[in-house]
């Protein structure tokens, strides 16, 4: 008897044919777990599902095959976006984006608004961007009307970070109470996927984001990074430069154990993370 | 496959990917398909309705869906989900496609969906591009025709492409395909070989 897809052939009859779409999938992955090339056949010869009764004729045979195929493709992929990492990562780079466009447009239209008033300067109003915004949006040509998109985007940003940090949080419970959502995020990210992360070692999670360097210093020899992304987190930023290497260090450590609990488990280890907190505030404390 | 005024084109329903059209006719860019870069370097490529094809490497389904104009039925196989989302949309169009989401380096799970076909278009950017070329030959008829666009950049981007090219080659001709014709399909795609093989009848 040889298996196939469709059913079982055996001395030019064929029998236990299936012909609805889910139960062929079934039928399908049953056959592919059983592996082995005992339990099923190569792909059949068409003319022979034809012969012995399964199919009608070719294009009926193509037509079954084809939504069988596709059912499976499309359950495969929604198993890769399903988790919600992949998605949370493409937030993460339109929020990268976001502040880039933000930056471009403010700096452009500021350039056109101090031509347009050769009496207006900067200095001594601690005029930020931001604030520099608001000033532009009171002009009345397209320059105040960029201005006010500017704004708006500024807006979308803001809710857009707070989203981000929010999934974060439940798709990265133990990443993001060590270093907070969006930092979690952002190394997400450039993991590519919760999976991806979980197989990194903490050394390579802490130089991601630092790869020029890092390749610089393979290269040319220049001094190692010390820090990539997780720099982003207060404990590294505000340590003391002596020890931000450090710090460095054992946040990456605990964060590569964060990130298989939360790729393999998927829920906040509290005895995990006190034990981590504690160990990352101590390489923090100067000597 | 037609050719109108220097054009490579395919039959079929257009706006698959914006592509123009002259009357009934896809305009078919060599520039963007390797396989038609081959065809309007003078290779020409017998598809009709009575080749069955297996593609692996078969990406948003832009080539597929000119094979597929010409060609029986065209077993799609490719890997990464985003394209594969594009895939499904051309081949709900598209009824003599079969597409199947599946690693080439792992046939297990697809062999048994497959047919033995009349040829086999391999376009994939893996370092072992003979290797997987060599153990899809159990699904190609005696006497049916294997085209490897080899990627050369993707074997080795630090070694000479005429090199990984022979290599490839040699590593084909191991394999039992006799190697028929080697074009590369400057100026459309840079360091890439055009593998025109065939499987001996014996």
């Amino acid at each position: 008897m040889r298996r196939y897809w469709f059913g079982d052939i055996e001395g030019g009859a064929c029998s236990g044919a299936v012909r609805d779409t889910a139960a062929l999938v079934e039928r399908y992955l049953a056959l592919t777990e059983e592996g082995g090339q005992a339990a099923r056949a190569l792909g059949p010869d068409v003319e022979e599902a034809v012969r012995c009764g399964c199919f009608a004729d070719r294009d009926q045979y193509v037509a079954i095959l084809r939504e069988m195929t596709i059912a499976l493709a499309e359950e495969e992929i929604r198993k890769c976006f399903g988790k919600g990492d992949v998605e949370l990562a493409q937030m993460v780079r339109l929020l990268d984006e976001l502040d880039e466009v933000i930056n471009l447009l403010t700096e452009k239209s500021t350039e056109w608004y101090l031509v347009k008033n050769p009496a207006f300067s900067r200095k001594y109003r601690s005029c930020n961007a931001k604030k520099m915004v608001g000033i532009m949006k009171r002009d009345r040509t397209s320059l105040g009307r960029v201005a006010g998109e500017v704004d708006r985007l500024s807006a979308t940003r803001s809710t857009l970070t707070k989203e981000i940090s929010h999934r974060a949080d439940i798709l990265l419970p133990n990443c993001s109470a060590l270093v907070g959502g969006l930092v979690a995020a952002r190394i997400l990210a450039r993991a590519g996927g919760l999976s991806s992360l979980a197989s990194f070692p903490s050394s390579t999670i802490q130089v991601l984001g630092a790869e020029n360097a890092l390749f610089t210093h393979l290269r040319a020899g220049s001094p190692s990074p010390k820090h990539g992304i997780i720099f982003q987190h207060r404990r590294v930023h505000n340590a003391p430069k002596q020890i931000r290497g450090r710090v460095a260090r054992v946040l990456a450590g605990k964060l590569a154990i964060a990130a298989r609990i939360d790729a393999y488990r998927g829920e906040a280890d509290e005895a995990f993370l006190e034990k981590a907190q504690a160990a990352i505030d101590r390489a923090g404390e100067t000597a | 496959m037609k050719i109108i005024d220097g054009t490579l084109v395919s039959p079929g329903k257009g706006g698959v990917y914006g592509e123009r059209t002259l009357g009934e006719w896809r305009i078919w860019d060599p520039y963007r398909s390797k396989l038609a870069a081959l065809v309007l370097k003078g290779v020409d490529v017998a598809l009709d309705s009575s080749v069955n094809v297996l593609y692996l490497g078969a990406a948003n389904g832009t080539t597929v869906s000119h094979v597929a104009d010409y060609a029986g039925t065209v077993y799609a196989v490719e890997f990464a989900p985003r394209p594969m989302q594009d895939l499904i949309e051309v081949s709900r169009r598209r009824t003599n496609i079969v597409p199947i989401m599946a690693d080439v380096n792992r046939m297990q799970v697809y062999e048994m969906l497959v047919e033995q076909v009349d040829l086999i278009y391999q376009d994939v950017a893996q370092p072992n591009q003979a290797a997987i070329a060599a153990h899809h030959l159990k699904f190609l008829k005696k006497g049916g025709i294997f085209i490897l666009m080899l990627k050369t950049r993707s074997v080795n981007v630090r070694e000479d492409p005429k090199a990984v090219c022979e290599a490839s080659v040699q590593h084909l001709e191991a394999a039992g395909l006799v190697v028929e014709t080697v074009q590369w399909l400057d100026p459309y795609h840079r360091d890439h070989a055009a593998l025109v093989c065939r499987l001996p009848e014996e």
